[in-house]
């Protein structure tokens, strides 16, 4: 049934269907302001959130450490209101060195409250219970993998003086990155049993109320009770994530990514107010019409508002739901990237406070937008709707120049610099995306400084030779690849502080073998030489370690090995090792076969695995039983899932904000454009009948797109590359001292989405002027 | 010689209950020279015969032969560079480019042809129109009656086989109207110019050389006004 019209106001929805092309633009553009800017703040709360749960897991839910404080200022800290949870912790053998050992084993020893398992969720026991007894002790799990140990085992921790001390095993809890990197065990005393045999200094914990100032709360602790700023430490990790941080560094973060948020919406503020402002000019003559008919400025001005409020009814809606699609296509991501860092983000969660920012951005630009053009429609003669030529909005000032130019080139690029104001408005525009682009690259270079990813080379697992000798047999190596938990197999052998000379003078070197992998990914640190003469035994590849020592190609070195003399070639220079070797000594890499022609030793110093997605504990129980005696099994893979969990997060919001860049530019690029020729299409209908072909047409947008991309790359590029040079020295040089470098690829990303939106954009309309009918068009109002 | 022919010309809109025949079965032909108008009724099919005529609109069914040649069986690129060579258009709201100034609008057909407007023509035109001194004014710069004096000029350029005037007069007051018909009038005696006119002002119809009536889509041919 036909809607009765009872309003002025109920022809919005009528006149919105005819002119549905335009509407929908403009509904476009809303629900990509609003998704993007939902997302952004979504992920982002997300990823704090996760971030929170990760921090508490790794460092604890505590706020605040303390220091040497004595029984009555632990009792007037825990009588404060503010105050949550304490609990008194210390800790001996913290770096696994000092001779602490269970079943001949480093083990780092706690001593803490029962009450620390409210504050750290990692001693909680996952099997047995806290050890209340003098004689219990509870121990990570690796000490349950590695020896068989059940609750109710009697283990026995050796000192480093020869005293040894039985306990019972009351429980285990889970295992540190940082012991099974080193290969050591842990193991856990309540506070009376650890006084008793270690020292009695605890460190104080305290957690504090939720939503309390936590920043606030701590300094006055410190103030009442005379508590030196060395005897206090804050939990920096948690308090930064919690927004509750003195820390400027952090501060400074914030402050960057609420202006990138800022930019993101300056952006979908321009590009709605655009594509509304076209909207409306488009249609003068419908305003003229609406005045002529007795419509006042107030009334046009709420006619243009409660229009773009009707977009906002659908739209927002569209927009929030696609961005919880977004984040959670993101979120899956993530968690498949690494499971360590985003295990604990929610499948499906749904960000509040995301939904609210992205929502009120695209009313309050709408709004905004709708002011203008209100504004702009309210000022409209009535005798715009009654005179002669209305319609064209764009009234000409200067001629188009045909002399140059094919008409239909001459009419297009007149249509983009035509008008001053139209023209500063889109070139400016295109400009902007480049410029924000560009200024924005240099934090991918920001993040590949602050945060190296995990080398290539980067070992899940090694297996150490305990006395740095080539003890490792070779057949281990063989038994690895044939694990279908294994991805690569790389060992390698070294003989240390080998006599040296060359010429006159004599010098000690480190010889060390690679083999096939091991010499692919030195292949980016070859600074010259031929890395296959090096492979296939003819000569080693020295590595800078000492600026006081230079090899040349062809060099020849004497080595002394055994007592014998001989003598190796120098093929090529590595600017530095993938692994760690010690600094101020001359390094060289050989071939396996080499290394063994040399030092007559087949058997490997290090195995380095890496593993495929399959792994599992037990199959690092079995390796370390392959592995047998003298030799150290580190597992890294927690310490590695670590670093890339932390890479992937950053690099997912670096680059996920350049696209957002993009993406948002291509679309204005393409709005603008359409609604450049919508604006004209009368004036095309009038061409076609006089005989103007569709191609002709094409060319003309085409001019006109070409136009404005061209302006816009100029000023982009120019004012673009300045800000890049800025933020990189500013953010990069000032603190690792690399040189600016010319963001070519950068920029070629920008330049290449440009042109290919501008492409895109032209083929929309240059459609719709093809199926286009003229009568229709020379005839529409 | 013949011009123009149609035959059983057919334009329908719409389907079913909303069905218009705006054009019922239209066949007349039109002489080398001749000065026709087509009056009518405001609804009566006089605008979808012009441009059904003139390419821009596509009959139902029938056909338009233009120099003995079918425009519908052409493709519509073809089509585009047939009509802008051998039709001139003059619309009643003037449809000028705003870009172009006077002498550009004029040439528009032979710049979209590629053609180099020939120097001595242009000014010929221009003298006729009265617009010599107003050459490089803009059209937002002109009265109504000097650009419907610029739309003659430029459908007149290509020397076309055919001009197509729909209602030329339609927003000009009465001199500006005597103006406009004076200059039809001058083209189809100095340069034997084919010209189809609709118009609903029987006064104008009084001075060319045939009237067709359309009515409810019906056309007939009123025969000779001039004896």
């Amino acid at each position: 049934m036909r809607k009765e019209m009872k309003h002025y106001l109920d022809l919005i929805p009528i006149s919105a269907k005819q002119r549905k092309h335009q509407s929908r633009m403009t509904r476009f553009c809303i629900i990509l302001a609003v998704f993007l800017v939902a997302s952004i703040f979504s992920m982002a709360d997300m990823e704090i959130q996760s971030q929170i749960q990760r921090t508490i897991k790794d460092y604890g839910s505590w706020h605040a450490v303390f220091q040497n404080l004595d029984e009555e200022q632990i009792r007037m800290i825990e009588a404060r209101p503010e105050v949550q949870a304490t609990a008194r912790y210390a800790i001996t053998n913290y770096r696994t060195d000092e001779g602490y050992t269970v079943n001949g084993k480093e083990t780092a020893i706690c001593g803490f409250d029962e009450s620390f398992q409210e504050i750290m969720q990692d001693v909680v026991p996952a099997e047995g219970h806290f050890p209340s007894k003098e004689t219990e002790a509870m121990f990570t799990q690796n000490v349950k993998r590695q020896l068989g140990t059940e609750v109710g085992d009697t283990l026995t921790l050796m000192m480093p003086d020869g005293n040894t001390v039985d306990f019972t095993v009351s429980g285990f809890m889970a295992d540190s990155s940082m012991l099974t990197s080193e290969d050591a065990f842990g193991m856990v005393l309540n506070t009376e049993t650890y006084q008793e045999y270690f020292v009695d200094e605890f460190q104080f914990y305290v957690q504090f109320v939720p939503y309390s100032n936590i920043q606030r709360t701590i300094d006055d602790i410190c103030e009442q009770m005379g508590i030196s700023s060395e005897d206090m430490q804050e939990n920096t990790n948690l308090l930064t994530l919690m927004f509750q941080t003195s820390d400027s560094v952090m501060r400074q973060l914030y402050m960057v990514a609420a202006l990138l948020a800022v930019l993101v919406m300056v952006a979908g503020i321009l590009m709605i107010s655009s594509s509304m402002n076209s909207n409306v000019s488009q249609r003068t003559q419908f305003f003229g019409m609406l005045r002529c008919l007795g419509a006042d400025v107030k009334q046009v001005r709420r006619f243009v508002r409660r229009e773009a409020l009707n977009w906002c009814k659908s739209a927002i809606p569209i927009g929030l739901l696609l961005s919880l699609l977004m984040v959670w296509a993101l979120c899956a991501l993530l968690r498949y990237l690494s499971p360590y860092y985003f295990g604990d983000m929610l499948s499906h969660g749904v960000s509040v406070p995301g939904l609210i920012v992205g929502a009120a951005t695209g009313m309050v630009t709408v709004l905004l937008a709708a002011r203008s053009p209100a504004k702009q429609a309210s000022k409209v003669s009535p005798l715009t709707a009654v005179s002669g030529n209305a319609g064209t909005t764009h009234a000409a000032k200067k001629a188009a120049n045909t002399r140059f130019f094919h008409v239909e080139t001459a009419l297009g690029v007149h249509h983009a610099l035509g008008s001053k104001k139209n023209f500063l408005l889109m070139a400016g525009s295109f400009a902007f995306s480049i410029i924000l682009f560009l200024s924005f690259s240099p934090a991918i270079d920001f993040m590949n400084q602050a945060l190296r990813p995990l080398q290539p080379s980067a070992a899940d697992l090694s297996i150490i030779s305990q006395d740095h000798t080539c003890s490792i047999s070779d057949e281990i190596s063989d038994h690895l690849e044939e694990n279908p938990s294994v991805d690569k197999v790389y060992g390698r052998s070294y003989a240390y502080s080998v006599p040296a000379r060359s010429g006159e003078a004599s010098f000690k070197v480190q010889l060390i073998s690679y083999e096939e992998d091991q010499f692919n990914w030195a292949q980016e640190d070859l600074v010259d030489g031929s890395l296959s003469d090096a492979e296939d035994g003819s000569g080693a590849l020295a590595v800078f370690m000492n600026a006081n020592r230079e090899f040349n190609i062809g060099d020849e070195l004497i080595l002394e090995i055994g007592g014998e003399e001989k003598t190796v070639k120098i093929v090529g220079r590595l600017a530095e090792s993938m692994f760690d070797v010690t600094d101020e000594s001359a390094n060289l890499i050989c071939s396996e076969e080499l290394f063994r022609e040399l030092t007559g030793e087949s058997g490997y110093t290090i195995i380095d695995v890496q593993f495929n997605s399959q792994v599992t504990d037990q199959d690092v129980e079995d390796i370390r039983g392959l592995a047998g005696e003298g030799v150290t099994v580190a597992d890294n893979r927690m310490e590695n899932a670590q670093v890339r969990g932390g890479y992937y997060s950053f690099a997912l919001f670096l680059y996920g904000f350049l696209a957002v860049i993009t993406l948002i530019s291509v679309f204005n690029i393409i709005n603008s454009i359409d609604m450049s020729v919508s604006a004209r299409i009368r004036e095309y209908g009038a061409m076609r009948a006089i005989g103007m072909s569709s191609s002709q047409m094409v060319r003309m947008v085409a001019a006109e797109a070409v136009s404005y991309v061209i302006w816009g790359i100029l000023i982009g590029s120019t004012v673009g590359l300045f800000l890049n040079y800025k933020v990189f020295e500013n953010l990069i040089t000032v603190r690792w001292g690399t040189p600016w470098y010319f963001p070519a690829g950068a920029l070629a990303v920008i330049l290449i989405a440009v042109i290919l939106a501008a492409a895109a954009a032209v083929r929309g309309p240059a459609k719709r002027i093809h199926e286009m009918s003229i009568v229709a068009t020379i005839s529409a109002l | 010689m013949e011009i123009l022919r149609t035959e059983h010309l057919t334009k329908t809109y719409g389907t079913g209950e909303v069905q218009v025949k705006a054009l019922k079965d239209v066949s007349f032909a039109l002489e080398k020279g001749e000065f026709a108008a087509v009056v009518g009724e405001s609804g009566s099919g006089k605008t979808t015969l012009l441009n059904c005529i003139g390419g821009l609109d596509t009959p139902t069914s029938g056909k338009v032969l233009l120099d003995g040649q079918d425009i519908f069986s052409m493709k519509e690129n073809k089509r585009t560079v047939f009509r802008r060579q051998n039709i001139g258009f003059i619309f009643q709201n003037f449809q000028l480019v705003p870009e172009l100034d006077v002498e550009q609008n004029i040439i528009f057909p032979l710049l979209l042809d590629y053609q180099k407007p020939d120097k001595q023509r242009v000014e010929e035109i221009l003298e006729v129109l009265g617009l010599t001194d107003r050459r490089h004014h803009l059209p937002g710069q002109l009265s109504g009656g000097q650009q419907q004096r610029v739309a003659i000029g430029r459908a007149l350029i290509m020397r076309p086989m055919l001009v197509l005037a729909d209602e030329p007069t339609g927003n000009l007051d009465s001199k500006n109207s005597q103006d406009v018909m004076e200059l039809l009038m001058k083209a189809s005696r100095y340069y034997q110019q084919t010209i189809l006119m609709i118009t609903h002002n029987e006064h104008l119809s009084a001075n060319v050389d045939r009237v067709l009536r359309v009515k409810d889509g019906v056309l007939s041919d009123l025969g000779g006004v001039r004896a």
